[in-house]
């Protein structure tokens, strides 16, 4: 019976003429918004990989000098783009896309592409991700308001249930049709899709099918939310109208009301300093010492131990170069301060949307949203964990020149002067790898998210119940 | 007549339940966007004063330790000197003394003050720093500065009253009147009403008025009182002159959305189908065209790469490096009134950094200026895309009303430029002269003002979205007009 229901829903669908228009039209920007974030992905690439090797030579090629100085002319590490992130492309027109690894400075990522875009861009971008999030589940409403009112209003619902056909085949039977109608605009674009990118023989790797199956699963929870809801709202309203009034009104607040002022609300619950208090208080806590003793005292510490060690009693007797010895540890003291601040923005920053992914439960577009960012390494913990390896890097380029220094410059330690000063060249430079940055495995992404697909069932556990129990007292007579 | 019918309207729309849902949702949505608006520009002002605080701390320091120097040379007599750069505390004269460690190494703030509706329309702001920490850097070093907030949120956008406006607003004025002539078709009354001497276009107009002076009441009301409650002074007339632009753009944009309802219901469908395409109008202004230029204008458009730009001018750093011997040459050939005996020349590290520094800044400034000519190329093609939407030529004007828009952050950055070359002459010469600092020279050190915007600069880049949105304003009210008077008042 299930199966006659969907073919007859489905069969009515397709044979409607706002079903043909609202398809082209789908279909179209879908394609639009697959193909412009595949050239934009395709030209970040380049631009990305061909400023990388620039910057890694450059670091090579900085010509001959202290390997102190070297460490102040450092390296830049500029971010790759997220693996799906033509699909989805997240938060990354609002993180920099190049961070300055340099001595004495843990810096924020540069060059945020958001800040070069015309403002039109803050309405968002018409990627695939937002037609998935937004225009589909307009869809979804549109073709399924009148399931059951319609029926209702034309009589025939009186006629189908006189038949002895259960309420709740009907219920599946509509959902199979409906999602088939909806699945009918939106599969085959992204096959085509799918299709191309497996043309350009790109993102081929175990982790990119499993990042496809988590998006394909959880998007497919989401819309069958909507479906259902749908469904349920069809089955209870007085008439198709209130219907629509009420699905339509509960989508424009999940798609645009919500996000924003959920942010707004996690923005006061979890407040976060601006740049201006931030580099305040860090650069406070770096003259002070972490624990309140000045870092000159700590040195002079350090000094007495080293004097100690190495049974002297001068900086002229030290077999190690005094001064690179101090510098470095005046940027060890200084890691402290860095962690210190930088990991409690990041964790606000954390907290903040993982409150808002709480609010999922409101408007379940916002658990959505997270998932789908991060299965396309476009999220804000993918940036983190970037900056973490950037931070990473750079401690050990400036530890490896500093150390190098120290031990090859030990001899210049009784005619210490800002003059007399060794120069070290390409091959000394070279000791430092080139930067590589690994994408989050798909496992580390999936852990951040357990709450999401909490919400997510839920949301489908209640759009299911919703709708069979609307089916199930559902009247033949207008109420 | 008009009196009459007006006053009907109103009452007849006071007793539906709806008006009063959606005023009480509009107020609410324009006191949390109010609200929220408050916290942005709270938390910027805050990072302002902080970094200011922060720096003068550092100054204050270092006049501090000028200020107990002196008083040992008068003490104990001999020379007032100038410290050679050393960070290691020692017995000598202080750094303080040294213009150009202090110039390097402390920085005056240059701040864009915000204009009095700032709150009201985030824009670029929570992007863009208006506050840059100015000091003997580079130019590409000055301006690589930007305000820190979640990407997360950065994403997502703001909650501010341009949102309530250009999102909310029109969903209003279309509940309101997508059914303006249908409903009273259906209902029967409109052939009744038409018995009366008066004419559709009448009625129309008086029903319209109705509508319009409720919604924009509220919505003039609102923003001025909100425009209050985030602390804005209304003495100054800029404040005034930018606040009646702000509600006649929002006047312009409602009159749009009103027009469009009037249109459609002049086709003479039923109020279902009226609302349906209604919703769908909305659906391809506010949401699609944005969100589709955004991404095709700047896929056709791309904006030049800063990936780029940091390795050309990191190229151009090496290059100048390279040769710094020459471009210490240079640039004693253009300080010669500097030119120490030649001994003392090769070996001022200090010296050679800013001659090196400003021998970079020769070959980074074009690097620069050619960025910033690209970027606004490409601004004003994309920009050439506004006239596709309502919504975005409404997103246009607010910005530039609230003060912040791209171009008056432009503008700011040029004056920054200014301040930037001032700071250095002013330290770069009392350094090379090896003028040391005195306690007094601390309070004469050159100070950021900022210079507003002439008002006809504003209204220049103002007037392509306004005249924009008074265009389609003007061709939607005119097509609803004219299609009017062809429309069936009875069911045929």
């Amino acid at each position: 019976m299930i199966r006659f229901v969907a073919r007859k829903e489905l069969t009515e669908l397709v044979r409607d003429g706002r079903f043909h228009w609202t398809g082209i039209i789908l279909a179209l920007l879908l394609i639009t918004a697959l193909a412009t974030g595949w050239q934009r992905y395709a030209s970040y690439q380049d631009l990305q990989s061909s400023a990388q090797a620039t910057s890694n030579t450059q670091w090579l090629k900085q010509g001959d000098k202290n390997p102190h100085s070297a460490a102040h002319y450092g390296n830049y590490a500029f971010k790759p783009a997220g693996p799906l992130s033509y699909f989805d492309s997240g938060v990354e027109a609002y993180t920099g896309t190049a961070v300055f690894m340099e001595a004495h400075k843990q810096n924020f990522a540069l060059a945020r592409p958001a800040s070069d875009l015309n403002a039109v861009a803050r309405f968002g971008d018409l990627t695939g991700a937002f037609i998935l999030q937004v225009l589909v589940p307009l869809i979804i409403i549109f073709l399924g308001f009148t399931a059951f009112s319609g029926e209702r209003d034309s009589g025939t619902l009186r006629q189908l249930l006189s038949m002895g056909v259960r309420r709740r085949d009907i219920l599946w039977g509509k959902a199979i049709g409906i999602g088939a109608g909806v699945a009918l605009i939106v599969v085959p674009c992204l096959v085509l899709g799918a299709l191309a990118l497996s043309l350009a023989e790109l993102n081929t790797s175990a982790g990119f099918m499993a990042r496809m199956s988590v998006l394909v699963s959880t998007y497919g929870a989401y819309a069958a939310i909507f479906l259902f809801l749908t469904l349920a709202v069809s089955a209870w309203a007085k008439s198709g109208r209130h219907a629509l009034i009420a699905l339509v009104g509960f989508w424009a607040f999940t798609a645009f009301i919500a996000p924003k002022a959920v942010t707004e609300i996690s923005k006061a619950v979890c407040p976060t300093p601006a740049y201006g208090e931030f580099m305040a208080d860090m650069r406070t806590m770096q003259a002070k010492g972490f624990d309140g003793v000045s870092p000159w005292r700590r040195i002079q510490e350090m000094q007495a131990e080293l004097y100690q060690e190495y049974g002297v009693n001068s900086v002229a007797e030290l077999p190690v170069y005094w001064p690179a010895t101090r510098m470095q540890k005046l940027e060890e003291l200084d890691h402290d301060v860095f962690d210190y601040h930088y990991n409690n923005l990041r964790q606000a920053y954390t907290d903040q949307r993982r409150l808002q992914d709480s609010f999922g439960v409101i408007a379940p577009i916002l658990s959505l949203r997270s998932v789908s960012m991060a299965m396309s390494g476009t999220d804000l913990i993918t940036h983190i964990e970037f900056m973490n390896a950037t931070e990473s890097y750079r401690r050990n380029m400036v530890a490896k020149m500093n150390g190098y220094l120290s031990k090859a410059a030990a001899s210049l330690n009784d005619s210490f002067s800002s003059s007399n000063y060794m120069t070290a060249d390409e091959e000394v430079f070279a000791i430092v790898p080139p930067f590589e940055f690994d994408q989050p495995t798909v496992g580390q992404a999936l852990g951040e998210h357990t709450r999401n697909f909490v919400i997510l069932t839920i949301w489908l556990a209640f759009a299911v119940t919703a709708s069979v129990a609307a089916v199930d007292r559902l009247s033949t007579e207008a109420r | 007549m008009y009196a009459l019918i007006i006053s009907h309207e109103a009452r007849s729309l006071a007793r539906t339940s709806m008006l009063s849902v959606l005023l009480t949702v509009l107020a609410c949505a324009i006191a949390f966007a109010a609200w929220s608006g408050r916290n942005m520009i709270d938390r910027q002002m805050q990072g302002a004063d902080a970094a200011i605080a922060f720096e003068a701390g550092m100054r204050d320091a270092m006049r501090a330790d000028v200020i107990k120097y002196e008083q040992k040379i008068e003490d104990e007599g001999g020379e007032v000197q100038f410290a050679t750069i050393n960070h290691a505390p020692g017995s000598g004269p202080p750094q303080g003394t040294n213009a150009g460690a202090v110039g390097a190494e402390t920085a005056a703030y240059a701040v864009l003050p915000p204009t009095g509706l700032a709150a009201l329309s985030i824009g670029q702001s929570d992007i863009s720093l208006s506050y840059v920490p100015v000091n003997m850097r580079n130019i590409v070093d000055v301006t690589r500065y930007s305000e820190i907030e979640n990407p997360v949120n950065l994403a997502t956008g703001a909650f501010d009253i341009s949102f309530v406006i250009i999102f909310l607003l029109p969903i209003f004025i279309l509940a309101l009147t997508y059914g303006v002539l249908s409903s009273e078709k259906e209902q029967g009354t409109l052939a009744m009403i038409m018995a009366h001497p008066i004419s559709l276009r009448e009625l129309m107009t008086c029903k319209l008025i109705t509508r319009f002076m409720i919604l924009l009441g509220v919505v003039a009301v609102a923003g001025l009182a909100s425009t209050l409650a985030v602390g804005t002074q209304l003495d100054n007339p800029e404040t005034w002159m930018r606040f009646g632009f702000w509600a006649g753009a929002c006047l312009l944009y409602g009159m749009f959305w009103f027009f469009l309802a009037v249109f459609v219901n002049a086709m003479g469908k039923s109020s279902a189908t009226n609302g349906l395409i209604l919703a769908g109008s909305w659906l391809l202004f506010v949401v699609i065209v944005p969100t589709l230029v955004s991404i095709v204008a700047t896929t056709l458009y791309p904006a030049p790469s800063r990936m780029d730009l940091v390795t050309a001018s990191r190229e151009a750093q090496t290059e100048a490096s390279f040769q710094y011997m020459k471009a210490l040459d240079e640039f004693y050939y253009d300080h010669l009134e500097l030119v120490p005996n030649a001994e003392d020349k090769a070996r001022d590290f200090l010296t050679l950094s800013i001659a090196n520094s400003e021998a970079i800044e020769k070959e980074v400034r074009p690097l620069y200026d050619q960025f910033q000519s690209q970027l606004n190329r490409q601004e004003g093609l994309v920009q050439q895309y506004q006239y596709l939407s309502p919504a975005i030529m409404m997103q246009q004007a607010l910005n530039e009303v609230s003060g912040t828009s791209a171009d008056r952050y432009e503008d700011f950055m040029g004056q920054v430029f200014d301040f930037h070359k001032e700071w250095k002459d002013y330290f770069a010469v009392r350094f090379l002269s090896k003028d040391p600092l005195v306690s007094a020279d601390y309070d004469r050190f050159p100070e950021f003002e900022y210079r507003p915007e002439s008002l006809s600069d504003v209204i220049a880049r103002l007037s392509p979205a306004l005249i924009g949105l008074f265009g389609v304003m003007i061709l939607a009210g005119v097509a609803a007009f004219v299609r009017l008077r062809s429309y069936q008042v009875a069911a045929r």
